[in-house]
């Protein structure tokens, strides 16, 4: 199947093997139905990025999916699939879930191998989870999970059974989530996020206090230094791990007769703006002389970042945020304000640099497009707790009242 | 940029109070970061685009420098962050003795990462001459 990572430069590419996750899935007996459409590389919020089309979000289509991975939220919400993967650098997964109404699974660093994955920033990708349930994405996480000899990064952790742990409504106490310390981020509920976001990340919260959970907030001081740490060692990793993509070994080749140009030929041709300027901002950063200055403290940042989470879930079971600032918007409106793009992405890239896992579930509708637009919030847990975290969501989706995460084109058929 | 996106770029005023020097002329969002820490120069796109291998074209340069500028100066913020004595994380915790056997194996498929090869002859994958300079 050709794998083009929505690049022009992979336009024809055809792997030459499977990703440890396809091949694992494939070996479960699941039926690969297709790919999907994405930002270029995985860089970007919104799949506008892609160098083939613009995927629409099933609940209007005159707005964005997320992104990067915006084509498998978008097939997943629009029932085309059951399940779909994705990758998750530094919200990928979870922002489109968000904005399309659907689950999205972002796995602890180490638990599923990248093997085969395409590489944007390897130090914070990771392979990701669709579902229209939790319980969906519970059984596809746990086909995926486990140690690959071909990515040394991948744990060998026991995989626990995730889905033999969820338990039906009817079976459910009347406070099944009872002792349950719930840590909601004060800084995701300031200035900046969308009112209506916060009213519904509220009532989600409030849901569970029904179910049993003691909710307290807690606050993450580095939070917002997270957002430019994570950009710069995103742009770092990929200005090197895309430097592979130089026209002589696979992909779209355009010839000249002298080695350089072949390579600044293919690559300007192969590659869209958005990539290019991450490259070349990697490429400052990481800059002789510039190293101390960006990717080190970047990398420091990293440590208080991951310090200040340890700290949060040695007090709290899970911590609580939105999955994003706002809902989905409209195809175009911030194509081309690459800092607005990337404020979208404040409330997922710290859980990428501490290295945790995180659900996305839908929680309500703001006002929007033919029947409202699903807002998400996000469960972070302490590392390898997926478990926890899906145990718990599995609860949440089943017991909160009158919300069907289905987009009208679908349930008008 | 919209007000509320504005917001959220902005660091919190303790951690990220920037150079005392700043006069308000200085405060101009480019220069800013560069006057205080005046050993950074600002990026020179067709010379990172150089380096980076990307034929960019004069639009391209034209249309990618003033936004590449406002990344790099938004980095800058970070350089206000007390970080003395924080060892930097090169990723999140990993468990160690993952590495496996330092062994060639054979890859079967073989047939088909040579398809992939865009110029191909007789067994050689074709590139222009590397040594063509005096």
């Amino acid at each position: 199947m050709p794998s083009t990572a929505g690049s022009r430069l992979l336009e024809n590419y055809r792997p030459p093997f499977d990703a440890t996750a396809v091949r694992k899935l494939r070996e479960s007996g699941a039926i690969v139905v297709g790919k999907t459409n994405l930002d270029e590389f995985g860089m970007g919020s919104t799949t506008e990025g892609s160098a083939y089309q613009v995927t629409a979000n099933p609940w209007d289509l005159s707005r964005v999916p997320g992104g990067s991975s915006g084509g498998s939220a978008a097939a997943v919400s629009a029932r085309q699939c059951m399940v779909a993967l994705g990758s998750d650098t530094g919200g990928s997964v979870r922002q489109p879930a968000s904005f399309c109404g659907v689950v999205g699974l972002k796995p602890t660093y180490g638990r599923v191998s990248r093997y085969g994955l395409v590489a944007y920033a390897s130090s914070l990708d990771v392979i990701g989870c669709f579902g229209s349930s939790v319980a969906d994405s519970g059984i596809l996480l746990g086909a995926i999970s486990g140690h690959d000899k071909f990515d040394a990064t991948s744990s060998k952790r026991d995989i626990p059974d995730y889905a033999s742990q969820f338990v039906a409504i009817d079976y459910l106490e009347s406070k099944p989530l009872k002792g349950l310390r719930v840590g909601v981020i004060r800084e995701t509920l300031e200035d900046g996020v969308d009112s209506e976001v916060i009213s519904s990340v509220r009532d989600a919260v409030s849901h569970l206090e029904q179910l049993g959970c003691t909710a307290t907030e807690v606050s993450l001081p580095s939070f917002s230094l997270g957002l430019p740490a994570y950009y710069i060692l995103a742009s770092s990793e990929s200005s090197s791990n895309l430097s592979r993509y130089d026209g002589v070994r696979y992909g779209n080749q355009v010839f000249g007769d002298e080695l350089n140009s072949l390579y600044g030929d293919s690559r300007a041709q192969g590659f869209g703006s958005e990539v290019k300027m991450r490259i070349l901002m990697g490429t400052y950063a990481l800059s002789a002389g510039y190293y101390d200055a960006y990717y080190k403290r970047a990398q420091q940042v990293r440590t208080i970042i991951r310090n200040s989470f340890k700290e949060a879930l040695d007090n709290n079971d899970i911590l609580i945020s939105p999955a994003a600032p706002t809902v989905a918007y409209k195809i175009g409106e911030k194509k081309n304000d690459p800092l607005a793009m990337y404020a979208g992405d404040i409330m997922t890239v710290n859980v990428n640099l501490a290295g945790l896992p995180a659900l996305v579930l839908p929680c309500g509708f703001v006002e929007g497009g033919p029947a409202g637009l699903p807002v998400g919030f996000q469960l972070i847990g302490a590392a390898f707790s997926e478990e926890k975290l899906l145990k718990i969501g599995h609860i949440f989706e089943q017991t909160l009242p009158g919300c069907s995460f289905v987009p009208p084109i679908v349930a008008d058929e | 940029m919209g007000s509320r996106a504005a917001l959220l770029l902005r660091a919190t005023p303790p951690l990220c109070a920037l150079g005392k020097s700043a006069s308000p002329k200085v405060l101009v969002q480019n220069k800013r970061f560069y006057a205080a820490k005046s050993s950074l120069q600002p990026p020179d796109v067709p010379r990172l685009a150089e380096t980076a291998r990307i034929s960019l074209t004069p639009q391209e340069v034209e249309e990618f420098a003033p936004k590449i500028r406002q990344v790099v100066d938004w980095f800058g913020q970070l350089q206000a962050v007390d970080l003395q004595s924080v060892e930097p994380a090169i990723r999140a915790d990993t468990e160690g003795d993952n590495l496996r056997n330092d062994v060639p194996e054979i890859f079967e498929n073989r047939d088909a990462i040579i398809a992939a090869v865009p110029t191909y002859e007789d067994s050689y994958i074709k590139v222009p001459k590397v040594l063509n300079k005096e």
